[in-house]
Formats: C-alpha cells, sequence, structure tokens
C-alpha cells in the first residue's frame, strides 16, 4: 500500500516534471527595469523547474485595458503588476483578488505600508518598491546647490534659461517638465494650501490653493519664461539628457535613464512655495503585484503566490535598488548596505517625507480626467484659473457619478425583451423558407455558388455579425465598471442620455465637418494630381510611385510621426516656419483649434493618394478622341474640364468618395494619437474617438456602445440616402 | 509654357509634402537618443549614424518580430485572396437566394466603428482558447478585409464579359475550372489589389494583436515597435528605424503594383 503511494507520488512528480506550470505575469515596467525582471524571473526558474514564467510588458493603460477584456473572458494573466492606483478599479471590477486569505499577516508587516495599500479593507496588491514620487532633478554641471524655494528657482530659473548663438530662440532652459499632465503639477496644489482630493475619493478642486497652482505654471511659462511653451514628456526627457535644461521635475523611475545618458544630476524636492512656506507634496504610492481571480488550476494558483512572494522578497527587491535605484519596500532590505550607501534613495526617502500617499479609488480617475482637460484648457488660454477650477469640479462630480452609476432596468428592459422575442419569432416564421432553401441550396443547382460563398460567409459572421450583435446587447445593458462581472439589459437608458445630451450633437457637427473637410481636401487633391500627371508631366508611373508614399506607411507610425513634426519647438514644421516664412512659431499642438487642424492635415497626407489613384483609373478610361473633338470645337481647358473630364470621372469618384467618407468618419487613429487622446482639453474629439474614451477610460461600456450604435445608424441612413440619390441620377 | 511651369510647381510641392515625413523618420532614426529633439532641418548632421539600426538588429527580438509578421501577413493574404476571389465570382455571376442581402450587408459593415468590436471579438477567442496564438489572427485578418476585397473583386467580375465563360462550357469545362483557368487569369489586377488590402490590414494592425498575443515569442512587428515605447521613456532612435524597416516592404509592394492599382480600383465602376 505504501510502496504503490509512494509509486503514486513520484509518478505525479514526473508528470509534473514533464509538463510544468506556466505563469504569466502582465507589466509595465520601462525598459531598463524589464532587463532586472529578466534576470530575476531567470533565478526564480531555476529554483522552480517545475515553473515556467513569461513576463510580458503591456503601456500602462493598454495594460489596464487589456487585462479587464482578459479577465472578462475568463482568463488573463495569473499576476499583474502596475501602479497601485490600478487597484481601486481592478478591485471593483472583481477581477483581481483579496491576498489576506493567500497570504500570511507577517508577508505584510515585513513591508512599509504604503507597499500593502489597503481597499475596502482587503489588500489588493504587494509592491516592491516605495516612491513613484516626483523630485527636482539637476544637472550638476549647471547648478551647484539646487534652488530651496520658489523665488530661487525662478531667480536660477531666469538665468540658466539662455539663447546661446543669438538667433532670438532659447537653447537651454531653466526648468523642463511635463507640465501638461496634471499628476506632474498635482504637488503643487497642497503647497498652495488645499488637498486635490478628500476622504481619498472626493474631488476638491474648486479652491484657492487648485486657482494659485494655475496661475503659478502660467507665471512661469508666460512671465518668467523659464519652461517651454510646450513641453510633453518626451521632450523633457530629451532636453535634459541632451544638457539643454538645467532642472527637471521627474520620478525616481527616470534616474536609470539619466545614469545611461551620463548626465551628472542630483536630486532634492521640489522647492517650497515661497508665498506659503510649504512644501510641495509629490504622491508617493507603489508598484506591485496583484492575483488574477481567474487561475486555471490550484497549481496555477500555488506557483502564481510563489512566484509574487519571490517577486517581492528581499532579495528581489535588492536586486532591483542595486540595478536600478528603486527603494525597497521591504523593511530589511531596506536596512541593508546597498540602500544605505546610495546617496539618491537617501535623498528620495528625504523628499517621500513630504509626500502624501496615492489615492487609489476608482474615482481618482475622473478627478484626473477632470483636471486634465480643465488644466488645458488654461493653458490653452481658453479658460481663466477660476474658471477652470470651477469646471473641474462640476466635471469631476459628474464623471463619478456617471462611472459608479447602477442602471436598473425599467420599464424598457422588458419592452426590450418582448420586442427581441417578437423579431426573433418574426424572423424565424418569415425566414423558415429561405433558411430550408439556403440549406437545400447546398445540393440544388445553385450549389456552385453557395460552396464558394461558404468560407467568406463564415468569416464574415464569426469577425463581424457576431460582435455586432453583441455590441447592441451591450448597448442596452448596464455594463460598467460596478457591473463588470454580472451585468444585465436594463433598457433605453444610454440611447436616452446620449440623444439628450447636447455634447453629443457638437461632437456630431464636429465629425461631420472633419468628414466633410478631409474628404474635399482628399479628393480635390487627388483629382488635381491625377489630371496633372496623366496630362503634363512626362514619368507618369515616377511620380504615381512617389505620391503614394503616405498611403504605403503603416497609419500608427504616419500619426506619431506627425505629431514629432507639429512640436512647437523642436518640430520641423514651426521650425521651418520661422527661418524661411518669418512667422512666429504656432502653437499647434495646445490649442483646440489648430490641434484639429493639425488632425486634419495628417488625415489629408494618409488619404490622397488613395483618391489620385481612383481618379488616375478614371481618367485613362476617358477616350482621348473625345479631348481632340473639344479642341476642334474650339473648347478651352476648363471647358474641356467642365463638359469632358468631370462628368466622365464622376462615376469613379462617387463611390471612392462615399468609402472614403466612411473610413473618415470612423477613423480612430489620427485623432487619438495626433492629438494624444482628445488634448487640449478634450476638445478634439470627434464621435469615435469620444466612444473609445468612454468605453476604455472611463469603463461606460454600456454607453459607449449604444453611441457607436448610434454612429452606425447615423452612417447607414446617410450612406443608403446618398447611394440611392446616386441611383435615381444614373438611371434619368 | 505658363501651364507647365505651374504643372511642375505643384507636383514638386506635393511631392516634398509626402516626402518629407519619411525623411524626418529616418533623420530620427540616424541620431542618437539624446538628440532627439533638435531646432535644424538637416536630414542627416555630423552625428548621425547607424548605432539604431544595428542594436534594432542586434539587440532586440526584432528578427523574431519580422518572421512572425511575416507569416501571418502571408497566410492572411493568401486566405484574403482565397476567400474574396470565390465569394465575389459568386456574387458576380450567379443570383440566389440572399445574394442581395449579402451585398448589402458587406457594405453596411463597413460602418460600425471597429474599435467597438474588440470585446466581443476577445470573448470569442478566448471562449475557443484562440488567445496566444496566431489562429485567431489569421481569422480576424482574413475576414476584416474581405468586405472591401470582396466588393472590389465582384465590380471588377462583372467587366468581364460572360461570352468567355460561355465558350468555355460549351467545350466541356467545369465551373470550377472556368473560374480557375479563365476568370483568376484576367482578373490578376483586382487579385493584386485584394492581395495588397490583406497584406497591409494584418502587416500594420495593432490593436487586434495586442488583445491576441501575450507572449512575447509571438509578437508582430507593430507590437515590437510598440514596446520601445514605455508610457515615460520612448526609446525614439529604435523606434524610427523599426518604423522604418516596417514600412520598407509595405512601400515596395505599393510601388511594384501602382500600375495595376489604378487599373484595378476603378474597372469596375467606370463600367458597372
Amino acid at each position: 500500500m505504501r510502496a504503490s503511494a509512494l509509486l503514486l507520488i513520484l509518478f505525479s512528480s514526473l508528470l509534473a516534471h514533464a509538463k510544468p506550470v506556466h505563469i504569466n505575469v502582465w507589466h509595465q515596467m520601462i525598459y531598463g527595469h524589464r532587463q532586472v525582471l529578466a534576470e530575476a524571473l531567470k533565478k526564480f526558474e531555476k529554483e522552480n523547474p517545475d515553473i515556467t514564467v513569461q513576463a510580458t510588458y503591456r503601456e500602462t493603460e493598454e495594460l489596464r485595458s487589456s487585462y479587464q477584456s482578459a479577465a472578462m473572458g475568463g482568463a488573463g494573466p495569473e499576476l499583474v503588476y502596475g501602479p497601485s492606483d490600478q487597484i481601486g478599479p481592478f478591485a471593483t471590477m472583481g477581477i483581481i483578488r483579496p491576498l489576506d486569505t493567500v497570504l500570511e499577516k507577517a508577508d505584510f508587516s515585513a513591508l512599509d505600508p504604503l507597499a500593502t495599500p489597503e481597499f475596502m479593507n482587503q489588500h489588493y496588491m504587494v509592491g516592491d518598491g516605495v516612491g513613484n514620487h516626483l523630485m527636482l532633478i539637476y544637472n550638476k554641471k549647471l547648478i551647484q546647490t539646487p534652488p530651496k524655494n520658489t523665488d530661487e528657482l525662478i531667480e536660477m530659473g531666469r538665468r540658466l534659461t539662455i539663447d546661446q548663438n543669438g538667433d532670438g530662440k532659447v537653447d537651454q532652459w531653466g526648468l523642463v517638465f511635463n507640465y501638461t499632465e496634471p499628476f506632474f503639477f498635482a504637488p503643487f496644489i497642497s503647497a498652495f494650501g488645499d488637498d486635490f482630493i478628500k476622504n481619498d475619493s472626493v474631488p476638491n478642486l474648486n479652491t484657492p490653493a487648485l486657482r494659485s497652482t494655475f496661475q503659478f505654471i502660467l507665471d512661469m511659462r508666460d512671465k518668467y519664461k523659464i519652461i517651454p511653451k510646450e513641453c510633453d514628456y518626451e521632450t523633457a526627457n530629451a532636453l535634459f539628457k541632451g544638457n539643454k535644461a538645467a532642472m527637471l521635475i521627474n520620478g525616481d523611475w527616470s534616474w536609470g535613464d539619466y545614469k545611461e545618458a551620463k548626465v551628472d544630476f542630483g536630486i532634492a524636492r521640489i522647492p517650497m512655495i515661497s508665498s506659503t512656506g510649504r512644501w510641495p507634496s509629490p504622491l508617493v504610492g507603489t508598484k506591485g503585484y496583484s492575483l488574477n481571480v481567474n487561475m486555471k488550476s490550484p497549481e496555477h494558483l500555488a506557483a502564481a503566490i510563489k512566484l509574487l512572494k519571490f517577486l517581492t522578497s528581499e532579495s528581489t527587491q535588492l536586486l532591483f535598488a542595486e540595478k536600478v535605484g528603486i527603494l525597497p519596500s521591504n523593511l530589511n532590505a531596506r536596512n541593508s548596505e546597498i540602500v544605505k550607501n546610495n546617496p539618491l534613495l537617501k535623498i528620495s526617502s528625504s523628499v517621500m517625507e513630504v509626500g502624501h500617499p496615492m489615492p487609489i479609488a476608482p474615482e481618482i480617475r475622473a478627478i484626473w480626467d477632470s483636471l486634465r482637460t480643465q488644466y488645458q484648457k488654461v493653458l490653452a488660454g481658453s479658460a481663466t484659473p477660476e474658471l477652470a477650477a470651477k469646471s473641474a469640479q462640476e466635471v469631476a462630480e459628474k464623471q463619478i457619478h456617471e462611472m459608479n452609476e447602477v442602471l436598473e432596468p425599467t420599464g424598457g428592459a422588458l419592452v426590450l425583451k418582448i420586442l427581441f422575442a417578437i423579431i426573433l419569432i418574426c424572423v424565424a416564421w418569415l425566414s423558415r423558407k429561405s433558411f430550408a432553401a439556403f440549406v437545400n441550396g447546398f445540393q440544388g443547382p445553385q450549389k456552385f455558388a453557395y460552396y464558394m460563398m461558404l468560407p467568406a460567409f463564415l468569416g464574415i459572421f464569426a469577425v463581424i455579425v457576431y460582435p455586432f450583435f453583441y455590441n447592441i446587447a451591450i448597448s442596452f445593458s448596464n455594463f460598467s465598471l460596478r457591473t463588470f462581472q454580472d451585468w444585465s439589459i436594463v433598457g433605453f437608458q444610454h440611447y436616452a442620455e446620449a440623444l439628450t445630451d447636447p455634447r453629443f450633437y457638437s461632437l456630431f457637427l464636429k465629425t461631420v465637418i472633419w468628414t466633410v473637410v478631409n474628404v474635399v481636401f482628399h479628393v480635390s487633391i487627388g483629382v488635381f494630381l491625377a489630371i496633372i500627371i496623366n496630362q503634363v508631366m512626362p514619368a507618369k508611373g515616377f511620380w504615381r510611385a512617389l505620391l503614394i508614399i503616405p498611403w504605403a506607411v503603416p497609419q500608427y507610425i504616419t500619426a506619431l510621426t506627425w505629431r514629432a513634426l507639429f512640436n512647437q519647438e523642436y518640430g520641423p514644421i514651426n521650425i521651418f516656419l520661422q527661418q524661411f516664412m518669418h512667422l512666429s512659431p504656432v502653437q499647434w499642438l495646445s490649442q483646440p483649434f489648430t490641434a484639429f487642424a493639425a488632425c486634419v492635415i495628417t488625415n489629408v497626407w494618409l488619404g490622397f493618394p488613395f483618391m489620385m489613384i481612383v481618379a488616375l483609373g478614371g481618367l485613362q478610361s476617358i477616350p482621348h478622341s473625345l479631348y481632340e473633338a473639344a479642341v476642334l470645337d474650339g473648347a478651352n481647358a476648363w471647358q474641356r474640364f467642365r463638359h469632358i473630364t468631370w462628368p466622365l470621372l464622376l462615376p469613379v469618384m462617387v463611390p471612392a468618395a462615399l468609402l472614403g467618407s466612411i473610413w473618415t468618419f470612423n477613423n480612430l487613429n489620427v485623432i487619438w494619437l495626433v492629438s494624444n487622446s482628445g488634448e487640449p482639453g478634450d476638445q478634439t474629439h470627434i464621435l469615435v474617438s469620444y466612444v473609445y474614451k468612454a468605453a476604455f477610460n472611463l469603463y461606460r461600456y454600456g454607453y459607449a456602445a449604444a453611441v457607436s450604435v448610434l454612429i452606425f445608424l447615423i452612417l447607414v441612413v446617410w450612406g443608403l440616402s446618398s447611394l440611392k440619390a446616386q441611383y435615381r441620377k444614373e438611371t434619368q | 509654357m505658363l501651364k507647365k511651369i505651374f504643372a511642375w510647381a505643384s507636383i514638386l510641392l506635393f511631392s516634398a509634402f509626402s516626402l518629407y515625413p519619411i525623411l524626418y523618420v529616418i533623420s530620427v532614426s540616424l541620431r542618437s537618443d539624446n538628440a532627439f529633439q533638435t531646432q535644424s532641418l538637416e536630414i542627416i548632421s555630423a552625428s548621425s549614424n547607424f548605432k539604431n539600426f544595428s542594436s534594432l538588429f542586434f539587440e532586440t527580438d526584432f528578427l523574431l518580430w519580422l518572421r512572425n509578421s511575416l507569416l501571418i501577413s502571408a497566410v492572411t493574404t493568401f486566405a484574403g485572396v482565397v476567400l474574396a476571389s470565390t465569394s465575389a465570382y459568386a456574387l458576380s455571376r450567379y443570383r440566389f437566394r440572399g445574394r442581395n442581402t449579402m451585398l448589402f450587408s458587406l457594405l453596411v459593415s463597413q460602418m460600425f466603428p471597429a474599435t467597438m468590436l474588440m470585446l466581443p471579438f476577445y470573448i470569442i477567442l478566448s471562449k475557443l482558447h484562440l488567445i496566444d496564438s496566431f489562429l485567431g489572427l489569421f481569422v480576424i485578418y482574413s475576414s476584416t478585409a474581405l468586405p472591401f476585397c470582396i466588393w472590389q473583386m465582384k465590380a471588377y467580375y462583372d467587366t468581364i464579359p460572360r461570352e468567355l465563360e460561355e465558350a468555355a462550357l460549351l467545350d466541356g469545362c467545369s465551373k470550377w475550372m472556368i473560374f480557375t483557368k479563365i476568370i483568376l487569369p484576367v482578373s490578376s489586377p483586382a487579385l493584386v489589389i485584394t492581395a495588397l488590402f490583406s497584406f497591409m490590414n494584418s502587416w500594420s494592425e495593432y490593436v487586434i494583436a495586442a488583445v491576441v498575443l501575450q507572449d512575447p515569442a509571438l509578437y508582430t512587428l507593430p507590437l515590437g515597435l510598440r514596446s520601445f515605447q514605455a508610457s515615460l521613456a520612448t526609446q525614439w532612435g529604435l523606434y524610427a528605424a523599426g518604423a522604418l524597416i516596417v514600412s520598407v516592404p509595405a512601400l515596395i509592394l505599393f510601388i511594384s503594383i501602382s500600375r495595376y492599382l489604378v487599373s484595378g480600383l476603378t474597372m469596375g465602376s467606370v463600367k458597372g
């Protein structure tokens, strides 16, 4: 008996060796940190030969949305790593597991409390370090001692903002940072006297503190001129790395980058606000691991916990501290020589003393979002600090309300269900003959056609038809943040809300303008170039190939490239305008109108080649004899175009323009990437990008689905009526 | 004369307009990361070098991504051409029940915002255990380009005279032989376009791939390129070098078949 049990154990352990447990980890670590992670995982796999680990990098936002959909599909990685503010939404959706049942009390008490944040009285994350906080980083070549207060900061900033070659443009900045992003300016708010969030989840934005902070940033930009006019994270980073900025506000994650770029830098607290005598208070948080609620088996759970413990263990934390300078959350690790002798970490922990913990409730997302939009309006000059603070509060409250809303089924739900049943019965009844005919068709005289159609039919059904109906179901449901796991059909509320919202109509108008402007440019440039190539140019093939280039480059590359071209300080477009046209630089991406124009220019660039090719084809099918006859009759160039080219080109261009309009109307890529998801202040959105934001940023899946059904209906009605008009014209 | 000057001027202007962004990407790919922000308009400066390209090939998994992308694109292009050419032929030549509904729904399917289909996609794929497999991507990619391709192919087939087939039928050819031996060879411009669209659809697709593929060993080029773009520290030099290499096959393809594009895209609509 005992022998057989032993044999069984032996056998099962052999099996275990044959098929190791495979664990997935999703993380959002930056490049340098990923290499340390890989090293740690290699060690783990060596110690645990029965477990294999796969680490996958995802950009923060993307990690959030892919994890949500993965967990909803009942799958996803066993471990997910990210900043602590993702706990709120994930725990609310019920897609991460409380850790209190799987870990010991001692596991938590070994760590800094900041690294084991509690949400709804439960632990959902174990952090492998603390920090993630902002500080002043300064270039030691340019500054000996960092400024202590803002008076010194401004004085130093002015001294160090220099036009070195006398061309009227600044070559070295006093201070740079990603000041358009609220996370980077949040530390100042409390230094001006008030917190921007109360009780961890209530927005507190309509305050004198927020107004003064807005004004302070504006002053640094416009009055003292010590920060660049347009400065995103990339710009700030590159300027500092290139020794073209004396000071920078950035977080502890960036040190590795600057070390690698061989910048001799020091760190300090963000200078005290002279007028209030208070220190700016950066948000201090953790990044850590959470467990998926969906595990394939108990073995997976056990392996995932083992890995979680390993990744947050003292030895792994020390590895990260040593290689990339993360302040360990493990209290033993923090007392080690590696940490104690690291001057950066020493100052970093002194910076943390004035910080406060990162809020993690899901509401924080709505607060950031409203703060961002209003703040960007202030920067663009389209709102005063007073107005912006007031609207920020209102928008935040509204978004929090929408996000947390759980719609209850109304009478509409019953109506819908009955309606659906009736439609189903009617369709079944009416199509019973068609269906029978369809099935019989596979044996009938037309069977060749049926078999030719079948594969495409199946593909389209799986990829387009089924998801489409699924979406319609969601649009009638209360699917959102708080009903993530069990949503139900509730009725027409989302449609009613969308159709009574003035914003829907203004976005619709903007989408129409976007579509018309784009298609007009696409078609007119396309036809114009086609005529020139066809009539005048030698080597037609060469020009055709040259002008086709924008079409051939993948859209996501194009969009990001144009974003760089439009940069106010370093974008070639502005440099060209200044050097050759002697114009003042245009604030392309920070003003609503020009940002929208930038999107249009990008999209025109993308779209004209298609129309040009279609027009070329059309032109080549026009018989040359017609023109010869017209010349004999004495028609001039315009008359020839008006009476021959245009009418004969029309039947070719109309279907192309129709298709082009549909594509443009639904073009998310360009708006989303060029305007960096609707900047400034959500004012560049068209309907599709607005839908995308509602669904993936604010968790309002039901509402987003309803709006996308409305978009669909608009296009169907418009498309059909213009097809009909075209048809009528042709048959006349 | 004046007309010629005007024509040359405008064509040169537009050529510059279409070329410049590409030149800019080249320029960034040749700079080191720290020199990303520059106020000069030079494409190649004294400090330009090929470091980004060499680290792209030797220090990253670029070749692996390239292989995956080529594999996926080749399969989906093949599947797309087969599916579109056969079904469009049925729609063009046969009058069967459901034909009009099919044609109509193909057109209408273009009108739904594609991003909203992501969620249901994901749920289907995970139910079918197709996450982290190329199979799911093959199905999605080859089907999403289908509506446009089928319309395109159908419009082209409509212009081919039926007499061709009738003659062959008299000679005793089967329907399948007529299709493969007579129709397909004369449809090459439309086939080339279908192939091109299917290829582009998978070659540069990012959003779906990001959800379906989680194992870095399966990454496609767009996914790989995105990994240089961490949320807070993009490696612009590497990204630009990669972007350039991703664009090259598409560019070559487009330029080499631009002749077919002209006839293939318009043939149907001119007569039909």
